[in-house]
């Protein structure tokens, strides 16, 4: 099977594709396949009847497709995992197929961007401090596929270069300054700059940290004023460790997603149904690019959705809300 | 004690004695709507009421007011209290309103529309006996408009706070000034270390009354035993406690997801039909849940650390577990009156904000 055309091509649809890599991964990814028999799923033609394996299961165990055969090209595969402080267990990603990966990243900026008329820009403290970090590996693919040479990593702590700034604004290129909320905001604290106006800034989440937290709209009010944009130049990218493919949102709250991947709203009280459009659960995803892990996965993020498949992210379940004495307003 | 408040103290026990009267048929009639509608269980109705009996019979109302202080000088008379009672257990709001009441504050009761019908039996009782403090309840939070408590007891999360108070700010059910005492404990842990006929009884008792809610309920069980070589055993003991209590509540399809998940993962579990028992250290996120932790009295003190304020009390079977504070495995659903939700008593409380 030539998974790549499988799953960027767009000769057919996404449920005859999902359909497939379904088939694929209940057959031979051994957790997939014990999830489905459990659950008594024994086929599925549409997405919305594939289970979605709860996405802890990247801590707990190994998740491949085709163990097997994926042990002999183990020497060129990645390993990504989540950040995590010692003694916390943390997420890891087998990826025998880079390639994939980064056709993943490329073909889904140039699904949203000019890719080629942009300068990356990448700013990610603390994530760089983890070297099986996907989002460095992401960074760098898109660094790597700027010819220019104009795109690279910003060091750490130290104010945009007005310089090199204006230079990008002389030659043809846009710029893109891609980074985690938090690395972004402490840049604006080193020093407040103006990015040239056809600029795109790029958050890639993380507005919970040690030292702030705070809503992604407040996060982009804040971002547009220190950069001198507009609301509309604030960009997101949502993705994660567990996923090959990203969703963004360009420049207001609703994420869209790369065609290979698609985004569903999960009711928590039964993870097999699907909650309507415009009510809150949990967010579910089928990412075709994890053909070598597992592409059905339940998120422990909460998220509500349009009827259009556009999705906002509201953070994260609470999952203190599901046991015990509550009282509530509306239904004690 | 002086006459005052004694003969305050005297009154409230009388209508806790009344309301227990075999002859009440205003709290038959109560348990009857309660059953008939499928609230709870005739078994943890009853269950309930014979542990308050066995409490009020021994004397403990006269003692709970003598450990928190109440006195002629120390009360909380004159002052107003809003009680927001959840009604996951029935009558779980009994404690609080009985210490509020016994404090000698006005009390104002939200009754919780799970529970409507047990507690106000026993608040008629009260209003009965000729108490100098005054007693409203309603099931309509609305009904407490204009009130401006000064106090305000309710159980939830930390995410609900917002929204209730909010509410109560928007009714003026509260003073600008009041203060809030939040319970937020939503489970108890239990650490298990011999396999007695005793203890697995008081386990299994301590797990599955009332379906296992209430923060009481053991949700997390620390055991030098694994699950998979006690589990055989254990399941003879919750066979055996659910023919003569059966189970009230259904779980619903999230349970079945969480089995297929340990399937997935490979992590042991036991399926009890109505309850899933699984390894695993994490928070225990769902009704009908039990993680089970293989551990000795470190783990315990690990995951009291991880989990924080949603534990309420951690059961032994009599030895103590050094730096926490433990309590009879016993008495995880026969509490004294006296017990202290979240850590704090709602009596001693009271008096200390106003005496």
């Amino acid at each position: 099977m030539n998974f790549a055309d499988l799953i960027f091509s767009s000769g057919s649809s996404f449920s005859e594709k999902a359909a497939k890599v379904f088939n694929y991964q209940k057959d031979k990814n051994p957790v997939y396949q014990r999830f489905c028999n459990a659950l008594g799923v024994t086929g599925a033609t549409s997405p919305d009847a594939m289970p979605l394996l709860p996405i802890q299961a990247f801590k707990e165990t190994t998740i491949i497709t085709n163990p097997d055969e994926e042990q002999g090209s183990k020497e060129s595969s990645l390993i990504f995992k989540s950040s995590g402080t010692s003694g916390m267990r943390r997420s890891c990603h087998y990826v025998p197929d880079p390639e994939l990966y980064k056709q993943s990243i490329l073909k889904g900026m140039r699904h949203f961007y000019e890719l080629d008329d942009f300068v990356i820009w990448a700013y990610a403290p603390t994530y760089s401090e983890n070297p099986n970090s996907s989002l460095i590996w992401m960074l760098n693919t898109l660094i790597d596929n700027d010819a220019s040479g104009q795109s690279k990593f910003l060091a750490l702590d130290t104010p945009l270069d007005k310089k090199e700034l204006t230079a990008i604004q002389q030659s043809d290129k846009r710029m893109m300054l891609f980074g985690a909320a938090f690395g972004l905001l402490d840049l604006l604290e080193q020093q407040k700059t103006s990015l040239p106006d056809d600029s795109l800034l790029m958050e890639t989440g993380g507005m919970k940290t040690h030292r702030r937290e705070m809503s992604r709209q407040d996060l982009h009010r804040q971002l547009a004023e220190g950069f001198g944009l507009s609301k509309a130049s604030i960009h997101s990218e949502y993705g994660m460790t567990e996923l090959l493919s990203q969703a963004y949102s360009l420049g207001d709250e609703w994420f869209h997603t790369v065609p290979w991947m698609q985004v569903s709203i999960r009711n928590p009280d039964n993870p097999m149904e699907q909650m309507p459009p415009g009510e809150e659960g949990l967010i579910g995803i089928i990412d075709l690019a994890n053909i070598h892990s597992c592409s059905f996965l339940l998120t422990g993020d909460k998220g509500i959705r349009r009827e259009d498949g556009a999705f906002q992210v509201l953070g994260r379940w609470n999952p203190q809300d599901l046991r015990g004495c509550n009282f509530l307003i509306e239904r004690d | 004690m002086n006459s005052k408040i004694t003969d305050h103290i005297n009154k409230v026990e009388q209508a806790a004695r009344n309301w227990l009267q075999p002859d009440n048929y205003a709290l038959k009639e109560a348990i009857d709507q309660t059953i008939n509608e499928g609230l709870f269980s005739f078994e943890d109705i009853k269950h309930q009421l014979l542990v308050l009996k066995e409490n009020i019979e021994s004397g403990q109302i006269t003692a709970w007011a003598q450990r928190a202080g109440l006195s002629d000088t120390d009360n909380a008379v004159g002052k107003t209290i809003l009680c927001l009672h959840a009604g996951n257990l029935p009558l779980v709001g009994f404690q609080t309103a009985l210490g509020v009441i016994l404090s000698g504050a006005d009390y104002t009761g939200k009754l919780s529309r799970k529970d409507p019908y047990l507690l106000k039996t026993f608040l008629t009782e009260l209003n009965q006996v000729g108490l100098d403090n005054s007693i409203n309840y309603s099931t309509d939070l609305n009904d407490c408009e204009g009130l401006e408590a000064d106090e305000v007891v309710f159980a939830g999360s930390s995410a609900s706070v917002a929204v209730v108070k909010k509410e109560i700010n928007r009714l003026g059910a509260a003073s600008d000034e009041a203060r809030y005492l939040i319970r937020t404990a939503k489970f108890s842990m239990a650490y298990v270390d011999n396999q007695d006929a005793l203890t697995m009884k008081d386990l299994t008792e301590a797990i599955f009354r009332y379906g296992g809610k209430g923060c009481r309920s053991v949700a997390v069980v620390v055991s030098p035993y694994s699950l998979d070589s006690i589990k055989c055993e254990f399941t003879d003991y919750v066979e055996s406690f659910w023919l003569k209590n059966p189970q009230h509540q259904e779980p619903g399809p999230a349970l079945a997801y969480q089995f297929a998940y340990n399937k997935a993962i490979e992590r042991s579990q036991a399926w009890l039909d109505h309850f899933l028992i699984q390894e695993s250290t994490d928070l225990p996120d769902q009704d009908f849940l039990v993680n089970w932790v293989q551990g000795d009295e470190d783990t315990v003190r690990e995951l009291k650390a991880k989990f924080g304020d949603v534990v309420q009390s951690i059961y032994t079977t009599g030895q103590q577990v050094e730096g926490i504070e433990t309590t009879p495995l016993s008495q995880a659903q026969r509490p004294p009156l006296w017990w202290q939700p979240d850590g704090v008593g709602v009596l001693k409380e009271l008096l200390c904000s106003y005496s």
